[in-house]
């Protein structure tokens, strides 16, 4: 398979995954809802099971489905440059985050693999599997910004046109 | 500062990377992991502080649940019944379709915490009604519509002071209280003002609705109008947690659009959840950034010496407030305005509590000044929004922004004078405060 159809096929599925994880975490709270007021039996392992969707939804969403311009940022400086500036300054953008991330990745994993001894509280997934997430994160940003700068190197510009609807934003 | 330091330098890094386009989240895990690497620190820390943070802040799942509502919402025929409703109201008045932007946006406001949102949602079909046969000048149009969204994050829900509870320990239910009044406020000025300029201008007048119908339109918004209250009543009434409420929130508008108004295929919903979704992903990041951030912070003790130099300078919780406004304003017209919730308010609440300001009543200002940076020349995010939706150069929505946003400022000016503005419904609920 060519690797940008490949990567389209990703993207994909990660935003199946992604919103289907909303959907589990919006019925685990009317579960927990019904449980509570119906049968009168207060569950923990609805709001357990709603935190970890929250928390991969975030992660997996932003290492594999968002583009980089549908994450909260600032575009003003880069979109005001010309084609060659904006090459360079994506360039070093993408080198400073492989630098930075990759810098964490040891101690990440460390920290991940360190978490094997603590269980979560309901569901008793053992922690290291559950924060694993975070190592796919980071190898996923490190990738992502490697090609960057390739791309950035090799002059191709990074085709990453959003739709200023789907721009991120929390407000 | 001393500018080789470890925390100059994370400061540095961060500014500089989300300046040149990196995602501001990322900017901040990546200058955080930059000062534990030149302070000595275990870079593991980044990763714990981010995973146990996420873990444990049970109070943000109601984000992704508010959004959820509102694209429930949005989603079928309830926006159009809605100003169908607010046409029979205010629509009789000179300038009455630019009322009904203003009240539309009002009832809008109390099911969606999110100014872009509604904008988004609701902004194109505005512009629409407001320019056909060349009624209001399309540069209006897009101006009203961008400051009348900003009414949404203050009028509860509001994912903005759902992350203000996050940073500040405050309840999530006396903080929406609290917003109610000013956000009533913002609307009236708008509105005030919008006829003032309709008499002006001559804007047209739409066809009066006989009063006979009224019931009728009543009736078939109802279900729509219904939701502040639910949502409300599940707040206050202690049956559940702000985050169930959401949850309540979101069912109840799937359930109106799907049964009632019978217009939701499965389809809408997968796109509702993908829609919400985005949205969740973007400010999720963001959050995460700022929690392994926050712990760059407290390690550096920043909101402890800034609060023992303000009290150096002997300031007045007044003066204080108003230094604040200021800064925001200023930071508003440059950052995003989630990252100033979740970095900024954090390092100014020390001070703002030894001063003896209400934390409501500081979060509440806060919220609203910095709504206005987002129709703030020249990095107002809403107006960059609305020049796309309604094609129409930055410059002349810039035009007719500014009289608005003078009366806006000028009502910010009013709840930051007056706290009993915003404490007067917290404290009729039982917040002693």
């Amino acid at each position: 398979m060519h690797l940008t159809s490949l990567v389209a096929w990703i993207r994909r599925r990660a935003e199946n995954v992604v919103a289907l994880l909303l959907g589990v975490m919006f019925l685990a709270f009317i579960a927990q809802i019904i449980f509570r007021y119906v049968f009168n039996w207060p569950v923990g392992w609805s709001s357990e099971l709603s935190v970890i969707a929250w928390l991969y939804m975030v992660l997996l969403g932003s290492a594999f489905w968002l583009k980089e311009g549908e994450e909260i940022r600032f575009d003003l400086v880069a979109d005001a440059l010309g084609p060659r500036a904006r090459r360079v300054v994506a360039g070093v953008v993408a080198v400073a985050a492989v630098v930075l991330f990759g810098l964490s990745l040891p101690a990440t994993v460390k920290y991940v693999s360190f978490m094997k001894v603590e269980s979560s509280s309901y569901l008793k997934i053992r922690l290291d599997i559950l924060y694993g997430i975070y190592v796919l994160f980071v190898v996923a940003v490190i990738v992502r910004y490697a090609y960057a700068a390739w791309c950035a190197l090799r002059g191709d510009e990074v085709a990453d046109e959003v739709d200023i609807t789907k721009k991120g934003y929390g407000l | 500062m001393n500018l080789t330091s470890p925390f100059a330098m994370a400061i540095l890094a961060i500014v500089a990377l989300s300046l040149l386009g990196l995602p501001v989240g990322h900017a901040m895990i990546g200058g955080s992991i930059l000062y534990l690497f030149f302070s000595g620190q275990d870079m593991g820390i980044a990763a714990e502080q981010l995973l146990n943070g996420m873990y444990t802040s049970y109070l943000l799942l109601a984000i992704p649940l508010f959004v959820l509502a509102a694209e429930f919402m949005n989603t079928g025929s309830i926006m159009d019944r809605l100003l169908r409703f607010c046409n029979a109201i205010v629509g009789r008045f000179r300038g009455g379709l630019a009322q009904v932007n203003v009240v539309q946006s009002i009832i809008f406001a109390s099911m969606s915490g999110s100014a872009l949102a509604d904008a988004a949602g609701s902004g194109k079909l505005m512009q629409t009604l407001m320019t056909k046969d060349g009624k209001y000048p399309p540069a209006y149009a897009a101006a009203l519509t961008s400051v009348s969204s900003i009414i949404g994050p203050i009028m509860p829900p509001s994912i903005p002071l759902v992350l203000y509870a996050l940073v500040s320990n405050t309840s999530v239910g006396y903080l929406f209280l609290g917003g109610v009044v000013p956000a009533l406020l913002l609307g009236a000025v708008q509105m005030a003002l919008i006829a003032f300029t309709a008499r002006k201008r001559n804007f047209p007048v739409e066809a009066k609705v006989p009063l006979k119908d009224l019931p009728r339109v009543t009736r078939e918004a109802l279900p729509a109008l219904l939701m502040p209250v639910i949502l409300l009543g599940c707040l206050y009434s202690g049956v559940t947690t702000p985050t169930e409420a959401a949850a309540v929130a979101a069912a109840y508008a799937l359930l109106v659009s799907a049964v009632l108004y019978r217009s939701v295929s499965m389809r809408d919903v997968y796109g509702a959840l993908r829609e919400s979704s985005r949205i969740t992903v973007s400010i999720g990041m963001l959050i995460a950034g700022a929690l392994v951030f926050n712990y760059v912070i407290t390690v550096e003790n920043i909101p402890r010496t800034l609060s023992t130099m303000m009290q150096g300078y002997q300031m007045s919780p007044l003066g204080f407030l108003l230094a604040v406004n200021l800064l925001l304003l200023v930071l508003g017209c440059f950052l995003e305005g989630t990252t100033i919730i979740l970095v900024i308010l954090p390092v100014l609440l020390p001070t703002a509590k030894a001063l003896g300001i209400d934390p409501v009543h500081f979060g509440v200002v806060a919220v609203m000044n910095i709504m206005l940076g987002l129709v703030t020349p020249p990095y107002g995010l809403l107006l960059f929004m609305m020049t796309k939706i309604a094609d129409v150069p930055l410059r002349d929505i810039v035009r007719e922004v500014m009289p608005f946003l003078w009366v806006m400022i000028a009502a910010l000016a009013t709840i930051t004078l007056f706290p009993g503005l915003v404490l007067f419904l917290p404290r009729l609920m039982g917040y002693t405060g």
